[in-house]
């Protein structure tokens, strides 16, 4: 009974996530959720599941767009400390050398693994699945498909989970 | 006779167009794993000059190069960790590959979460602490690293708690010791340490006690110094609320405590019950006549 | 006519002989008085003389000379015996001068002697006395005092009860410094709560406790929930609560749901909130003489004594009102149309609904205060 609350406790995380993905237009990634039981050391409640993997995949969708554009403000809206300097930096580099990447992530296999005693930071380990394009000068100079490991830490603001610590750390 | 030599000089053309083609067509070779703070090799092979490009979500990059050479990347190149894409283009051909730059494995710097900053006395696991653990480049060390706490109150005593990093990151919970003061909460990894102080205030009054006498037409209401039960003495401002019933009439004020104790003046009533609160503690009750 | 001369001589030269014994040995008996003049021909040929040459140079100001003239002077610098005395941070201390002291031997030996010197320092608010324990040793010919230096502690990011019962917030800097010492939200509870169904809307009242040791702005907010977890209805304490609370104290709120039926309600999500906020824990206002009238003038009546000397603009009036069980079944305020003088007791009255009022068996009343002077 508890495997199957479990199990549909995510599920209804999961489905409220698509909804709201789908509802502001954006393509949709592939999204699994692993069971947040186990989850600690704080308990997490279903609305904090809710929101923190909300906010994660639309700064997925934020980054895509800030290096599209090249435009590293968008970035503020979901992205914040280290994580925020750092894209920003990348994108201004890029911009230097007229170059436009894109981030198009194809599905996303997310496990959160730490949730802070005091409700101050949510780490989360995701396996993702993405294809990257890079232009030059508006000119597509090729793309890949690459899947990676990332390791976000989120941290709550007064509107919404943002993104502090956002690392690719190895395969999976 | 003829056929024979067409054919030969067809297999030789064939040859060399082959040849000329892999020999100089490039090549790329990437290492599959690199760390943060040493340098990048990358090598390439061919003729001829080529574009190298390195983007990921920590660096954008490119270089005209020479194939056949070797690129270097030194560490103010690259050092944020994460996965990089190389891309090769020579003469229309685009070689790629991909690449992780991992997290130097030592500690440079930690982010130390330590909450509450302010909380009562004798509070079993009150007191929580957070490390996130950094190399020099900013980078989360995910590797397991060992990570020490220490509480050192104000009387001397000391707790210590230990805990390995898991993703980059370890925490204890701490109990708040049973003396009011400030305390210092420290933690260390490889070698690197930080402090928060966090300040233990005395817990709720206990025994609230006061007493009454009479001052001309007033009653004069005083506590004795408010202490928690553990003996801290609250902290001046805390309000102790005296109420005042007579009959069907009331008075009640809210006074801070000051220098320990809460004082104060209402009418003197003909025959009243005197009680005293502060928060949700009560005290003790003092029956009022007018012979006294 | 000789007789004369010679009188007006004698008494011209006692004059000038009692001028010049009064300002050579100037009366330093009893309570120290500060008079400059009276510095320049004293020595410490002796150490009740010692530490008056020190506190005198003191009152001058003239640290260097009292800094030179210490025996103990290798054990910390000019400056540290200068902020010793005149304080950091703008305090009272910086702004006071010594207005006079008395001086009190503990013990004494032909070397060495233990002098109380007790300071009456004069500040912008009244006096304020310090006393120090003062070790004279003999150097030579001469005495010399030890001064026990104190040395003022850095102030870290913290809240701060100043003795005058107020309270300051010093806040970390703009930077996003994630994890820095910071200063934590004050801790509030809600320790009441009681939603009723009236006038065809729904009323939700309770208590909110400020349990931590530091002031806290509080606000609360109600959402009301259907069976299915969809929010009717979501709103503010507004002004029907005390919003600065002081430590361990109680406020009542109250918010109004009119336009939601209490048979629509499932269940109530309360979320208190609180954040750090300067304070002054004056002025205290006593509410005296209480009384429950009647209908059909139901109402609670009362006085307000300010027992502050600051006049309070503004005073707004909350009394909760609960029944035979202690249960909580009103919530209601006033605004009273005149300012508190201090120590003159001022009228106030809540008016009940009739309904209410029969129920009523105990009641508390809140007051929270506004005076203009506060917000120079």
């Amino acid at each position: 009974m508890i495997r199957q609350s479990t199990g549909r406790r995510s599920l209804v995380v999961l489905f409220a996530v698509l909804c709201i993905i789908v509802c502001v237009g954006a393509d949709v990634p592939t999204v699994n959720l692993a069971s947040m039981d186990r989850v600690g050391p704080r308990p997490l409640e279903q609305q904090t599941q809710t929101s923190v993997i909300r906010d994660y995949l639309e700064a997925w969708g934020v980054m895509n767009a800030a290096f599209q554009r090249d435009e590293p403000a968008l970035l503020d809206a979901y992205f914040i400390g280290a994580a925020r300097r750092k894209l920003g930096a990348t994108i201004h580099d890029q911009t230097g050398l007229n170059l436009q990447t894109s981030y198009k992530d194809k599905s996303h296999d997310i496990r959160i693994v730490f949730y802070s005693p005091e409700g101050l930071s949510i780490e989360l380990v995701d396996d993702v699945e993405y294809q990257v394009e890079l232009r030059d000068h508006g000119s597509s100079i090729g793309s890949q498909s690459v899947h990676a490991k990332y390791i976000a830490v989120l941290t709550p603001t007064e509107t919404r989970w943002k993104v502090r610590i956002f690392q690719s750390g190895g395969s999976t | 006779m003829r056929a024979g030599l067409t054919s030969l000089l067809t297999l030789m053309a064939i040859f060399i167009s082959v040849r000329c083609a892999t020999a100089e067509q490039p090549a790329l070779q990437a290492p599959r794993t690199a760390v943060a703070g040493s340098k990048v090799v990358l090598g390439t092979s061919g003729s001829g000059k080529a574009s190298l490009y390195i983007v990921g979500q920590g660096a954008a990059i490119r270089r005209e190069i020479q194939l056949g050479e070797q690129v270097s990347l030194s560490s103010g190149d690259l050092y944020n960790a994460g996965r990089y894409l190389v891309f090769l283009v020579a003469d229309g051909i685009t070689r790629s590959a991909q690449f992780d730059l991992l997290p130097s494995q030592k500690t440079a710097a930690i982010s130390f979460l330590a909450k509450p900053s302010r909380l009562p006395v004798n509070v079993d696991d009150g007191l929580s602490g957070v490390v996130y653990v950094f190399d020099a480049f900013g980078n989360l060390i995910v590797a397991p690293q060992q990570a020490s706490f220490e509480l050192s109150e104000t009387n001397g005593a000391k707790q210590t708690r230990r805990a390995i990093t898991s993703n980059g990151v370890a925490w204890v919970r701490m109990n708040s010791a049973p003396k009011a003061g400030p305390a210092a909460l420290l933690a260390s990894v490889g070698g690197v340490t930080e402090k928060r102080i966090v300040q233990q205030v005395a817990g709720d009054p206990c025994r609230l006690k006061m007493t009454a006498r009479r001052e001309g037409r007033n009653v004069i209401l005083e506590t004795d110094p408010v202490r928690d039960c553990a003996g801290n003495p609250v902290p001046d401002g805390t309000i102790v609320t005296f109420t005042e019933a007579s009959g069907s009439r009331e008075a009640t004020v809210d006074v801070p405590v000051k220098r320990g104790v809460a004082r104060t003046t209402l009418p003197n009533p003909p025959n009243a019950v005197i009680s005293v609160a502060a928060g949700i503690v009560m005290g003790n009750e003092i029956r009022w006549s007018d012979a006294q | 006519m000789k007789k004369g001369r010679l009188l007006a001589l004698l008494l011209g030269l006692a004059t000038i002989a009692l001028i010049a014994i009064g300002t050579l040995w100037p009366n330093q008996s009893g309570s120290g008085v500060v008079d400059a003049n009276a510095q320049l021909l004293t020595s410490a040929s002796s150490p009740e003389n010692a530490v008056n040459v020190i506190l005198q140079r003191i009152a001058r100001h003239d640290w260097e000379s009292a800094y030179e003239s210490l025996g103990n002077k290798s054990q910390f610098t000019e400056t540290d015996f200068t902020r010793d005395l005149t304080g950091d941070y703008g305090s009272l201390r910086t702004y006071a001068m010594l207005d006079g002291y008395d001086i009190r031997p503990l013990h004494a030996s032909s070397d060495e002697a233990e002098i109380r010197a007790n300071l009456k320092w004069a500040s912008v608010v009244g006096t304020f006395r310090d006393s120090r324990d003062l070790r004279v040793t003999r150097n030579g010919n001469r005495w010399q005092v030890s001064w026990p230096v104190v040395k003022e502690p850095k102030v870290p990011p913290q809240v701060i009860a100043v003795n005058y019962l107020r309270w300051d917030v010093i806040y970390r800097g703009p930077d996003d410094d994630w994890g820095t010492q910071d200063v934590e939200p004050p801790h509030v509870r809600i320790v009441a709560m009681r939603p009723i169904s009236r006038d065809g809307g729904v009323i939700v009242m309770g208590e909110i406790l400020n349990e931590d040791v530091v002031p806290a702005f509080v606000t609360v907010k109600a959402a009301l929930l259907d069976k299915g977890g969809a929010v009717l209805a979501s709103e503010d304490s507004f002004d029907k609560i005390s919003h600065i609370l002081l430590p361990k104290q109680v406020s009542p709120f109250r918010i109004d749901f009119p336009n939601v039926s209490f048979s629509q309600v499932d269940s109530v999500r309360m979320q208190p909130d609180s954040g750090l906020v300067a304070a002054s824990a004056d002025p205290v206002i006593a509410v005296e003489d209480q009384k429950l009238a009647p209908v059909p003038d139901a109402s609670l009546s009362g006085n307000l004594v300010n027992q502050s000397g600051q006049v309070v603009n503004v005073v707004h009036v909350i009394g909760t009102f609960y029944d035979n069980k202690g249960q909580i079944i009103w919530v209601a305020d006033e605004y009273p149309n005149r300012a508190l003088l201090p120590e003159t007791p001022e009228r106030f009255l809540i008016s009940l609904p009739a309904d209410v009022s029969n129920r009523v068996t105990s009641y508390h009343v809140v007051t929270s205060t506004y005076s203009a002077s506060r917000f120079q």
